[in-house]
């Protein structure tokens, strides 16, 4: 659904989006991650025909971001949350939405349905004649998102968009996403968050002007040390790590405390083996971890890697 | 160009002017300007010289035509006045609302954005034009018949500058303003800098006025200048309107 080839923005020295080239497939949840000055906005601006390139490709379904007419096709098919809500303090909710269906070219009957079901799903609904400049924070970011769902577009850009929210909003803008992940559309979510892209996403793209790695959240955490067994025993002796050292699917044996750590390449394959050795050679086990690197050490290590480079 | 798409641009800006108490006071003040004050000095203009009782009927009446074309004036200025109040704040103010990013995402040309915009600012600025002028020739109107027994409004150069004058010099400040406020990023600077684009427009639509005066002919063929200029103008606004600077540079 997106496919960029080698996609670059300059701004006179600056180069914000370096040869980017990546895949989103359709009903995917994509999350681009990044610090801030990453790129991560000038690209979905990019994809959205807001801004040019400098050079490279980007299509979004049939439609490439070169093409003038295309790019109107492209605003149409696509919903953006970007990281200002920017609706009219002095209009209704109702009212804010109303013009952007009316500009997405929703036709009337279709844009009051959307606009109802969007509104009742947030539980906006009995508050839709107030003035948004009354609403809260969240309340204004639920709206922003109702809009770039105004035209139910096959792909959606979301800028940060539980940045600056109070937890209980998070949380409801967070579970109305995984609702929109539930009805198979494209998502491009852009945040800092790493717990939320975790949550979230299907895969991850780190950006720092390039695309440092792309994977799933699992995926990018295994990446940076192997997956390691941990073993808690009653007590540790020479035997248990003999009989343990001996098996040829375990690659690495540490000791600490009363605590075996392995090295396995395919735990869920090979543990019971494991277990098996230690009971047999007289271990008592307590209980059997799995030690992960979060992708919050994956992220920092990436980007610290960018940097340097 | 899909007028249609510029309509709701225009449409859903009138609701936002409506809901702004500066621009709603500023169009509230200019009918009763036009509509009272220009009919009192006629009042008293008039008096004055039927008092004196110096002139004959027929002078009295070139004297009150004379007065009438002065107030008719007005009409011209205030239209290439108020745009800079409010097509000053047309894309200043969806800066300040920050909701210029999803405007422009949407399936809109800047043709349509543009003419959306000029199109609600030119409403509510004759509007109030009119509403002055008519409020204000009936009195007038009323007056010199009880004086001299003639109704001085309406006259071909009344007709002119209120048919064809006008609406041009709103077009003519409308378009500068907008240009104005697709460049700059702050409200007073926006209208700062209005103040100044409409200072030369003002003088060119005295010019057009008082040329109405000398010879309709030559009026019209100013006005069609002001057509001309119009239309170029429309066309600068597009070419400078640059989508991305307004998005990367905008702070």
């Amino acid at each position: 659904m997106i496919d960029t080839n080698n996609l670059t923005r300059k701004f006179g020295n600056l180069t914000a989006v370096d040869n980017v080239s990546l895949h989103v497939d359709e009903g995917e949840v994509f999350g681009f991650l990044g610090p801030n000055g990453a790129g991560k906005t000038t690209t979905v601006r990019m994809l959205c025909c807001l801004i040019g390139k400098s050079s490279g490709e980007a299509k979004i379904g049939d439609y490439s971001i070169d093409n003038e007419a295309d790019c109107l096709k492209i605003r149409k098919m696509v919903g953006l949350l970007p990281e200002n809500v920017g609706l009219y303090d002095s209009l209704s909710a109702y009212r804010n939405l109303d013009f952007y269906g009316q500009l997405y070219e929703v036709p009337e009957g279709k844009r009051r349905q959307n606009i109802e079901r969007l509104l009742q799903l947030l539980g906006i609904w009995e508050r839709r004649e107030d003035a948004v400049g009354a609403f809260s924070k969240g309340t204004k970011q639920k709206i922003a998102i109702a809009r770039a769902l105004i035209h139910d577009p096959q792909v959606l850009f979301l800028d940060e968009p539980t940045a600056n929210l109070d937890p209980e909003a998070s949380k409801t803008v967070r579970d109305f996403i995984l609702e929109l992940k539930k009805e198979k559309r494209t998502i491009f979510l852009n945040t800092h968050n790493l717990d939320e892209a975790e949550r979230l996403c299907d895969r991850i793209g780190i950006l720092k002007a390039k695309l440092v790695a792309v994977d799933s959240p699992k995926n990018l955490e295994r990446s940076l040390y192997n997956r390691k067994t941990i073993v808690h025993l009653e007590t540790v002796t020479d035997d248990i790590v003999a009989a343990v050292q001996n098996l040829c699917t375990v690659k690495n044996v540490r000791a600490s405390d009363n605590k075996l750590i392995l090295d396995i390449d395919n735990p869920e394959k090979y543990n019971p083996e494991v277990v098996r050795a230690i009971v047999e050679s007289g271990g008592n086990i307590q209980y059997v971890t799995e030690l992960r690197s979060t992708l919050e050490d994956v992220y920092l290590k990436l980007i610290r890697e960018a940097s340097a480079k | 160009m899909r007028l249609w798409k510029s309509w709701i641009v225009t449409r859903k800006d009138l609701s936002v002017f409506k809901k702004n108490k500066y621009v709603l006071y500023s169009l509230i003040a200019m009918p009763i300007i036009l509509g009272v004050v220009l009919p009192v000095i006629f009042i008293f203009a008039l008096d004055a010289q039927t008092a004196a009782q110096t002139l004959t009927h027929n002078q009295l009446v070139a004297a009150a035509n004379q007065i009438v074309g002065l107030s008719t004036m007005y009409f011209v200025l205030i239209p290439a006045i108020l745009p800079s109040i409010i097509a000053s704040y047309s894309f200043v103010g969806e800066k300040i609302e920050k909701s210029l990013e999803p405007l422009l995402a949407t399936p809109t040309t800047d043709g349509e954005l543009l003419f959306g915009k000029s199109f609600a600012a030119f409403i509510p600025c004759i509007a109030v034009t009119y509403i002055g002028a008519a409020i204000s020739a009936p009195i007038m109107d009323y007056w010199s018949w009880i004086r001299l027994g003639v109704f001085v409004i309406p006259n071909t150069y009344w007709a002119l500058i209120m048919g064809v004058i006008a609406p041009l010099s709103c077009i003519m400040s409308v378009e500068a303003n907008i240009i104005v406020s697709s460049r700059v990023n702050d409200i007073r600077a926006a209208q700062q800098l209005g103040g100044l684009v409409v200072l030369p427009l003002i003088f060119v639509v005295i010019f057009a006025s008082a040329s109405a005066q000398v010879s309709i002919l030559l009026a019209l063929g100013i006005s069609g200048a002001l057509a001309v200029a119009d239309v170029a103008l429309f066309y600068l606004s597009k070419a400078t309107f640059q989508r991305e600077e307004i998005l990367t540079k905008w702070k």
